[in-house]
């Protein structure tokens, strides 16, 4: 049998016209099977439509579920022709003794989508939802969205079935799919149609232990959106998901992880809380090293949730984010992404060992992210600066060509000499860094190169002739070379003004008719300053070291309040983009977070509501720093993001690290 | 849920297309075929939005399974349920998945697409149980007209032990057991172990009678501490620290969380009771000790020392030691008073082989590579020596089953067998 033909001429639909309409039941089966074919190419044969439903008479299961996949493919390009199989699927509805064939029928009756069908199905639908046979009760709950969907008008009937089921469902299968179905037709109308009590609860509750694997998921992923009345209701619902971290399938496992630290909020019992971390922390881990990496990944996108709002579990683990040689790079750079994220002022050493091995990898890009978060480390804790400025220098000695990482590494350099400006005595990391300047070819790296001759030209040896080299070709570079150009001539200026004042003048001259507004502007002003008064231009350009002191040490990826929310939608789509579910999908409404405080689970302090402090804190800073930028960064506006982190609470989040 | 799965060829062409939801088009997955799989382009990670569709997928050899969806899903979920139905082809197929038995078996397949999801949600997808009711060519007409044999497969399915058919018939009534160790070791430069851990698994391949009900055990320290010491006894077995388990559907989970107690109903056949994870007092079989030399700019020698820790009377098989050489390697001089050592180029390395090699033991491996003159002055990046090997009757993590009972309203007494073995994972050693 011809599985993946040419296209189908107009001869060969004919000649399956005519096998279907054949009288030998085997020619007929097999021309239905090449319908079917052509139809999963994406060929048209809806044309057929008629003589395939004839078909329909053979008792024969195997055809019959062909035709079926072929009517809901065509139903609504004919929806008239659609309605001569209506006799069809209520006959093997309601007399069919056989529960694969009534579940089939109502399966794809459900299927069809065409509105003005749906009227014919509300009965038969009604009678499979009360049927004796679990098979076809768990079949035809799911239909009720199917038909919701098209014709919600028609269904409250079929809802008050459905809540009326619930209550007295006690079949597993049935009830997770009856909890899956309502929450589909909650997602479709906006409206609540769960109601839950505590028995339905605890019914829930019994079904997660005989239910099949994707039923426990529904369930438990159901659980974690329900907020508990009390302590005690939280502790129970835990007390019965516990025993799902030892499931094989790590979807189970995770969802139970996700259940049990979304009620440990409602928690009285400290001393509780702490042993439940204690049982959770190491299923977690298991999951991460599931040998299919894509679950890894959904796992490894959703670890920086939980490591902010639950650092306990991670403590003293941070090796097991260590990247082994063969993952997938997609792996890998969540997994660097993480170490950062995890590494504090204890750990720093551990981490910035680890990464020094990551620097001989082959990628190029990965490297440049290795070295990305060394500079990140460094900047964040003053004790790693040495021992990452050590190893930045060390990579720096054996670099002999312009590649991806030595731009990394130059605009790293810059960061870390703001921040400490003393840097440049450790291990001659200045002479070093100075002797691959010339492998810049990015604009923020030679933006960086830019800044360093400008703020350490006293101490490199011929800097005014790599000032004006670069001047030289000042036309042709970027604007936010340009800009940096200009600050450090000045500054360069300032410091030798007697072998400089021709390189200002040339700059001058080629700056000032800049396309760019930025860049003549800021020109003229340091032309102005300068004829007027050179001391004004020195406090703007050479500011101490010690300014820059106050980096964002903010490694959060989710704002404090939405982390509840996030933590109820953990391995869904919105996380894995570090988003919020309305952030991602526009029908989807804002879910008010009800609780007041946000609690974060430390090591060794009990769990405290911090979100008050840090806010004020943060709102210090925001303060603090706005002034400070408005002291010192009036001219200076094209610094890398890193230092303009707090004016604007939502770059935050993506600062250093890149999302998707 | 899920609005549609998609089988794709490395060329992107679709294989099978099976729409459960109406809010996807056909054009918004040969956008992602053409886009995505024919150009290999961010074909990794596995999840990519394009326009407000996710698509989720694996990559089975050249296949590419598919799921897309247009709301806010469970990517966990997901993706375990495309390996499922991978899993599930597989049985169908005796064990193949590739495009040729795809094309050779579509309406088969369909007809697993139609049953192991509903309107994008998950349903049975336990292949034993579809091969009840879903069998290639169409169910015998017998068992169609066989209204009682019906209600009781329905039952099983939905039932709580679904994995296990009732009135099994075996005249022998036999349990294998395997415990299978991989041994994932990271060690640096200098031989300090950076990283290890034990994955285990117990395989069972069970032939059993009825409805079985089984208790298992082992030298878990927890349980043990449990258990009531039987007077006059002592024992020296302390038990040893499993950091993590997880289970087969089957195993009685709130009783393990209570008492636990490993109890279970098993299925049928073959499958795997649990797997576990230790990262505490592991007996590395093997140690590497490499020396790296630079002889010149041209030559370079590194020797590879392995010494066995484990009982003399015990054997590893299959050892395969991969030396990493540079790619401008033009020759390459081995001595080595055991096994071979061969370079090879499409590898990459030197690969030193063993067939067997006995507990407390040393060998060692000279290579001498000389390299050919390059252009590229790269240095040249290390990989790390990797091994492979297996040892049988001996376990990395000192587990020991103690006990497996079986109870059976028949009361027949079953033969049981236990079979150990530990193999390498990913066992590494930074040069």
């Amino acid at each position: 049998m011809a599985y993946f033909g040419n296209n189908p001429q107009r001869g060969e639909l004919q000649e399956l016209y005519a096998d279907l309409n054949d009288l030998n039941f085997e020619k007929k089966k097999e021309a239905v099977k090449k319908v079917i074919a052509y139809m999963t190419v994406g060929k048209d044969v809806s044309d057929l439509f008629q003589s395939v439903i004839k078909c329909l008479e053979f008792n024969d299961i195997e055809m019959k579920k062909l035709i079926y996949l072929y009517i809901v493919n065509y139903s609504r390009q004919k929806p008239d022709d659609a309605i001569m199989v209506i006799q069809n699927f209520r006959k093997d509805v309601r007399k069919s003794e056989n529960p694969l064939v009534r579940a089939l029928a109502i399966r794809t009756f459900g299927c069809l989508r065409v509105p003005k069908l749906n009227e014919y199905l509300i009965e038969p639908l009604k009678d499979c939802i009360q049927d004796d046979d679990p098979y076809v009760r768990k079949t035809a709950v799911l239909c009720v969205p199917k038909v919701y969907e098209v014709s919600p008008e028609i269904c409250p009937p079929l809802l008050e079935l459905l809540q009326k089921l619930l209550e007295k469902e006690s079949n597993a299968l049935v009830l997770a799919n009856l909890i899956q179905s309502m929450r589909e037709i909650e997602v479709v109308s906006g409206k609540q149609i769960i109601i839950l009590n505590q028995k339905i609860i605890q019914k829930l509750l019994l079904a997660v232990d005989e239910c099949i694997e994707w039923g426990q998921i529904f369930i438990l992923d159901y659980l974690a959106t329900y907020n508990p009345q009390d302590s005690k209701q939280a502790e129970i619902i835990i007390e019965r998901t516990l025993p799902r971290l030892s499931h094989i399938n790590p979807t189970v496992t995770f969802c139970a992880v996700k259940v049990i630290l979304k009620y440990l909020d409602f928690l009285d019992n400290g001393d509780l809380v702490k042993n439940l971390c204690k049982k959770v922390a190491p299923s977690l881990i298991s999951l991460l090293s599931w040998n299919q990496p894509e679950v890894q990944y959904t796992i490894l996108r959703n670890i920086s949730l939980i490591l902010q709002k639950f650092p306990i579990l991670f403590e003293n683990d941070v090796k097991v984010f260590f990247c082994s040689f063969n993952e997938p790079y997609y792996i890998k750079y969540e997994k660097l992404d993480i170490m950062v994220r995890i590494c504090d002022s204890k750990n720093f050493g551990q981490v910035l060992n680890e990464l020094l091995i990551y620097l001989n990898e082959a990628d190029p890009h990965f490297v440049r992210k290795t070295i990305k978060s060394i500079g990140k480390i460094a900047i964040t804790y003053d004790k790693a600066l040495d021992k990452a400025v050590s190893i930045l220098v060390e990579f720096a000695k054996n670099i002999q060509q312009p590649t991806e990482p030595v731009q990394e590494l130059l605009i790293q350099m810059q960061l870390i000499y703001k921040k400490n400006k003393q840097m440049y005595k450790h291990e001659e990391s200045l002479k070093i860094i100075y002797s691959i300047i010339d492998y810049a070819n990015e604009p923020e790296s030679k933006s960086a190169c830019a800044w360093i001759v400008g703020e350490f030209g006293e101490f490199i040896p011929k800097s005014v002739e790599k000032m004006k080299e670069y001047i030289d070709n000042f036309q042709m570079e970027d604007r936010l070379v340009q800009l940096q150009l200009l600050t450090s001539a000045v500054q360069l200026y300032l410091k030798y003004p007697s072998q400089c004042s021709i390189l200002i003048q040339q700059l001058i001259t080629s700056a000032k008719d800049s396309f760019n507004p930025d860049v003549r502007d800021r020109t003229y002003i340091y032309w102005r300053l300068l004829s007027t008064d050179p001391e004004i231009v020195k406090n703007l350009v050479c500011f101490n070291s010690g300014t820059f002191s106050n980096f964002s040490k903010d490694l959060r990826l989710w704002e404090t309040q939405d982390l509840v929310l996030a933590l109820e939608n953990m391995g869904n789509i919105s996380n894995l983009f570090h988003k919020l579910p309305h952030q991602l999908y526009k029908n989807i409404k804002i879910k008010v977070n009800n609780q007041q405080e946000v609690k974060i689970y430390k090591g060794d302090e009990k769990p405290e509501s911090q979100v008050k402090e840090q806010q004020d804190e943060n709102q210090q800073n925001i303060q603090k720093e706005q002034q400070q930028q408005q002291d010192i960064d009036l001219l200076n506006f094209d610094d890398p993001p890193v230092n303009n982190n707090n004016n604007n609470n939502k770059s935050n989040k993506t600062d250093v690290f890149e999302l998707i | 849920m899920i609005s549609s799965i998609v089988f794709i060829n490395h060329k992107g062409e679709i294989l099978i297309y099976r729409v459960y939801k109406d809010d996807i088009t056909r054009s918004e997955t040969t956008q992602f075929c053409a886009k995505i799989v024919a150009t290999k382009e961010n074909k990794e990670c596995p999840i990519i939005n394009i326009d407000g569709t996710s698509f989720i997928h694996i990559t089975i050899k050249d296949i590419v399974v598919l799921a897309t969806t247009k709301v806010n899903v469970n990517v966990a979920m997901t993706l375990q349920f495309l390996y499922q139905l991978v899993k599930v082809c597989r049985a169908y197929f005796g064990g193949e998945f590739d495009e040729n038995c795809i094309k050779k078996h579509f309406v088969l397949i369909y007809e697993i697409l139609d049953e192991v999801m509903d309107y994008g949600v998950p349903q049975i997808a336990d292949a034993d149980l579809l091969k009840k009711y879903i069998q290639e060519g169409g169910l015998k007409p017998e068992l169609m007209n066989d209204v009682e044999k019906l209600k009781q497969l329905t039952s099983q399915a939905t039932g709580a032990t679904s994995w296990r058919p009732p009135n099994l018939v075996y005249r022998k009534n036999e349990v294998y057991l395997d415990v299978i160790e991989s041994v994932n070791v990271l060690m640096s430069v200098k031989g300090t172990i950076l990283k290890a851990d034990v994955a285990g698994s117990i395989q069972v391949k069970c032939l059993l009678s009825g409805m079985p009900e089984c208790k298992f055990g082992m030298n878990d320290k927890l349980l043990m501490q449990r258990e009531p010491r039987k007077p006059g006894q002592t024992t020296t077995d302390k038990g040893i620290t499993i950091d993590d388990l997880k289970f087969h559907q089957c195993v009685k989970l709130p009783k393990f969380d209570k008492e636990r107690a490993i109890t279970f109903i098993p299925p049928d056949g073959q499958f795997e009771l649990m797997t576990y994870r230790i990262t505490e007092n592991i007996n590395l079989p093997f140690k590497i000790m490499p020396v790296y030399n630079e002889l010149g700019k041209n030559k370079l020698e590194i020797r590879v020392k392995i010494k066995s820790i484990f009982e003399k009377n015990l054997f590893a098989t299959n050892l395969a030691i991969k030396i990493p050489v540079p790619k401008n390697t033009a020759n390459v001089n081995t001595n080595s008073a055991i096994g071979k050592a061969k370079h090879e180029p499409d590898q990459q390395g030197v690969i030193w082989r063993i067939k067997k090699y006995p507990g407390d033991f040393e060998a060692l491996l000279r290579c001498e590579i000389d390299l050919g003159s390059t252009t590229n002055q790269q240095p040249w990046i290390k990989p790390p020596i990797s091994m492979e090997f297996q040892v049988p009757m001996f376990t990395a993590s000192g587990l020991r089953v103690r006990f497996l009972r079986i109870y059976e309203k028949a009361g027949y007494k079953p033969t049981k067998w236990i079979r150990y073995i530990t193999k390498a994972g990913e066992y590494l050693h930074r040069l």
